[in-house]
């Protein structure tokens, strides 16, 4: 069975904050077919015997992030127009979720997962850390030219990686606050409560947001 | 605790947790007033998980009931599963609301939904975590005032120490007006309090009632200790459905049953003889088609759930179910919005109902055909024959579903191990069928639970079938069914049954035993895999009670049973006569097709006859040679031949 034609692709970027943090990425799928159906879009459905709606969001984020970046594509069965829509859809939104913008991509663009490469967090320690400490464990980090580490498979299978490749930029601003800049998707992916663990505050208490997902060009 | 403080509280534990959404709120159409601005506020209470509870209907009729009043609010609250539990003790963080997150504490009311008997000591731990007595004699006015309702509270009595006030009937104006009475009685002592709250129809104080009993165990009387309420606490009916509920809060995170549901119908015409429902919830009333029709749009518009689930205890006897069906299907198709109709009966889910309702999610149909012999259908007056089932079964497999879902019972008064070995016949005939039209493809899914018997039914008298019946007649199940190919077999474990047996027909000495039970750290009860059965026994035994003379006894005719002054309009003769027609294999019609004066008609004429002919099935008021329903209404029942 063939698709129906896509009529037009959204691409919604949008933040989860407050409470909704504690909803999964799966979840949030739902959350958002329900929000845009209540929005009046005419999402387009997948065919045959679970119809589910097109849907797809870029990388899924950490139960518990808060973030004001994440990309949702929605395919429609009919074109609709941008202008008011955000509004539109924000009307219909339950609290935590907002959207910052939408745009219009090409209809057979690449799947969104395949396209992000990285994301940056902003690491706030809640209660309070010894700056110059943080600083020397970052740049200790950063100086290194491998970081080995083993990581298990769901079944069970280790490989070997090196972490190192994988943070791109770690930097600790006056306030104590961290901002990292890490690989994520499908080709390394580097999850910011590791990445604290690694550089040993695995146990401080945190509020992590995500600042920006970058896109392979 | 301020909420402020408590939410910072619990960000620190919620991740530590599995499924954190389900203790923080914020779901769209889910209602936080300005605390500070409300003079009353109620707590409604489901305890047991969010995930379970959120698919509560009562629970939700309830919340906007209350918050549609200016001066209160409703916020709800559910129990936290263990580890989250856990958290909040090690963190003193009382239970609380996931509106405002204010500590139950501070709430004027609390209402608890009880639709169930396996949720008792959930009920107990709920109240320990809000850091309350739990003993209702214990509280002051200075606690929230406790009431509870639902199915479970037809027999209050094993509770009847914990919560100040039952709901007896349907709760939907009722907590409106016990609302109204705190506030007027604010400052008032508790008894002061309950002793108004007692004169509200349909509302139970058990502390004003004495129960005295018989050297045998059995109840002798149950009778006021005050003046001015009655000897019986008649249950509350609604005269019509009130139009139903359609701003569904929508959850943030997966829950057991998804989707946004309708009552179409609330009772059922065919007397089947263990069903507590089909007892409790006369007289049956049908929601007109047009105004389910608004509601599933209203529904779409405020929610926009994917799901659609109509609710009744039969829905294939709900008179216009074809036109119902029909203009769902023609309406919402395109829009992607599928609906569900479980409770379908085995003769009126005509072929071209199973067309309907067959949506591409499905993958196959239940039925509940309960007995497999005439002698046993007869006893239990649920009649279908084997051909119908065979027929059924033919029009569900030849239109390319592969699964039959059977529910059937053991267990019912007088079965023998040849009715057992008729379920398995029937279910290897009906697999046979599949066979036929699909070949290997073809399933048969039999659920088999164990009858217990209920309150308020013609089967209160009865023994309920002991351990060993009980082990033999599964035995022969699992030997015969479990290991067929294209057979799967579900049964009931024995302890559950066990446990809900005694729970069902329990007197106030049980309060003794389920407050035990919790304190050897039972709860979560309706889980299986946390019923600590012997911990049950271990209570039971501290307080010099045995399970049996619940479970194992068949009462005498005339028995006081401990539920006697908890009237649910159907005459107590009336279930004696249908009982002892039981005893001799005689059947009672669909009382569409003949009213057998159950007792409705006498407690609610004044209701009848101010309702409109059609709303209830129960024959209008007339003199006894005009009644009898006009012939339109049944003509739309679908017989399969």
């Amino acid at each position: 069975m063939s698709d129906s034609p896509m009529a037009q692709r959204l691409r919604i970027t949008f933040g989860k904050q407050g409470s909704l943090k504690y909803t999964s990425n799966l979840d949030i799928a739902k959350v958002w077919e329900r929000v845009l159906r209540r929005a009046h879009l005419p999402i387009l459905y997948t065919q045959g015997f679970n119809a589910r709606p097109r849907l797809q969001i870029a990388i899924a984020l950490p139960l518990g992030i808060t973030s004001e970046c994440e990309l949702l594509d929605v395919a429609l069965r009919e074109q609709v127009k941008i202008d008011g829509l955000a509004e539109r859809i924000m009307a219909a939104s339950p609290d935590g979720l907002y959207v910052y913008d939408i745009e219009e991509v090409a209809v057979h663009e690449n799947a969104l997962e395949r396209e992000v490469e990285s994301a940056e967090y902003s690491i706030t320690f809640v209660d309070g850390i010894d700056i110059d400490g943080l600083r020397n464990q970052v740049e200790n980090m950063l100086a290194q030219d491998r970081i080995m580490k083993v990581e298990y498979n769901r079944r069970g299978k280790k490989t070997a990686y090196d972490l190192r490749p994988l943070i791109h930029d770690m930097q600790v601003d006056d306030d104590g606050q961290l901002h990292i800049h890490v690989a994520t998707g499908t080709r390394g992916n580097v999850r910011p409560d590791m990445l604290l663990t690694e550089l040993g505050y695995g146990e401080a208490f945190v509020h992590i947001h995500r600042t920006k997902l970058h896109i392979r060009d | 605790m301020q909420p402020e403080v408590l939410e910072r509280q619990l960000e620190r534990v919620l991740l530590k947790v599995d499924k954190p959404g389900r203790y923080v709120g914020g779901e769209w159409n889910s209602v936080t007033k300005n605390w500070n601005e409300i003079d009353l506020k109620v707590a409604l209470a489901f305890p047991d998980i969010y995930d379970l509870g959120m698919s509560n209907l009562g629970i939700m009729l309830l919340y906007d009931q209350i918050n549609q009043q200016p001066d209160m609010l409703a916020e709800r609250v559910f129990s936290p599963w263990t580890d989250m539990e856990d958290q909040m003790r090690q963190h003193s963080i009382p239970l609380y609301s996931l509106e405002s997150k204010h500590a139950i504490r501070d709430f004027d009311l609390l209402g608890i939904s009880l639709p169930y008997e396996q949720l008792y000591t959930n009920v107990l731990n709920l109240i320990d975590l809000a850091g309350m007595p739990i003993r209702s004699l214990e509280r002051d006015s200075s606690y929230p005032l406790i009431i509870a309702g639902g199915h479970a509270c037809y027999n209050p009595e094993p509770m009847h120490a914990f919560i100040d006030a039952f709901v007896i009937g349907e709760g939907e104006e009722i907590i409106v007006e016990v609302a109204r009475l705190l506030q007027r009685m604010r400052g008032a002592s508790r008894d002061e309090q309950l002793r108004e709250v007692a004169k509200i129809q349909g509302m139970y104080v058990p502390r004003f009632y004495d129960v005295s009993y018989h050297d045998d165990g059995t109840v002798e009387a149950i009778t006021p200790n005050i003046e001015g309420i009655p000897q019986r606490v008649l249950k509350r009916v609604v005269t019509i459905l009130p139009k139903p509920f359609t701003k569904f809060i929508v959850p943030n995170i997966d829950t057991v049953h998804n989707r946004a549901p309708i009552e179409i119908m609330r009772g059922c015409t065919r007397g089947c003889r263990f069903c507590h429902a089909g007892m409790v919830t006369r007289p049956v009333r049908e929601r007109p088609v047009d105004e389910v029709m608004r509601s599933i749009a209203e529904i779409v518009e405020n929610t926009g759930f994917e799901e659609i689930s109509l609710l009744s205890l039969s829905s294939s006897d709900y008179v216009y179910v074809h036109e119902l069906t029909q203009r769902i299907q023609d309406e919402y198709k395109e829009a992607g919005l599928t609906m569900s109709l479980p409770s379908l009966r085995i003769e009126t889910a005509s072929s071209e109902l199973l067309d309907r309702i067959g949506d591409t999610r499905r993958s196959g149909f239940t039925f509940a055909p309960e007995a497999a012999t005439e002698r046993m259908r007869d006893i239990i007056n649920k009649s279908v024959s084997d051909e119908q089932v065979l027929q059924t079964a033919r029009d569900v497999y030849s239109r390319g579903w592969r699964t039959i879902k059977f529910y059937f019972m053991i267990g019912h008064p007088e079965e023998t191990l040849e009715d057992v070995q008729a379920i398995i016949d029937l279910c290897k005939a009906v697999l046979k069928e599949g066979r036929r039209i699909l070949g290997m493809k073809a399933n048969v899914n039999v659920g088999v639970s164990t009858f217990i018997p209920k309150p308020h039914t013609p089967f209160q008298w009865v023994s309920q079938d002991t351990s060993e019946q009980i082990l033999a007649k599964q035995k022969m199940l699992k030997a015969q069914i479990w290991q067929e190919r294209g057979m799967h077999l579900r049964w009931t474990d024995l302890s559950s049954s066990r446990f809900e047996g005694f729970l069902s027909r329990g007197d106030r000495r049980m309060a003794d035993v389920v407050e035990r039970a919790w304190q050897l750290g039972c709860k979560f009860d309706a889980w299986n895999d946390s019923h600590y059965h012997d911990r049950w026994l271990q209570a039971f035994e501290e307080n010099g009670l045995s399970p049996d003379f619940y479970n194992h006894r068949t009462r005498g005719l005339d028995e006081v049973f401990p539920w006697e002054h908890i009237d649910v309009a159907v005459h107590k003769k009336y279930l004696k006569e249908d009982y002892l027609m039981s005893l001799n294999r005689e059947t009672r019609v669909d009382c569409r097709d003949r009213c057998f004066a159950c007792g409705i008609l006498p407690k609610f004429t004044k209701l009848r006859q101010g309702t409109d002919e059609m709303a209830w099935e129960c024959p209008p008021i007339k003199p006894v040679g005009e009644r009898g329903k006009s012939a339109e209404r049944t003509a739309n029942v679908t017989l399969i031949n």
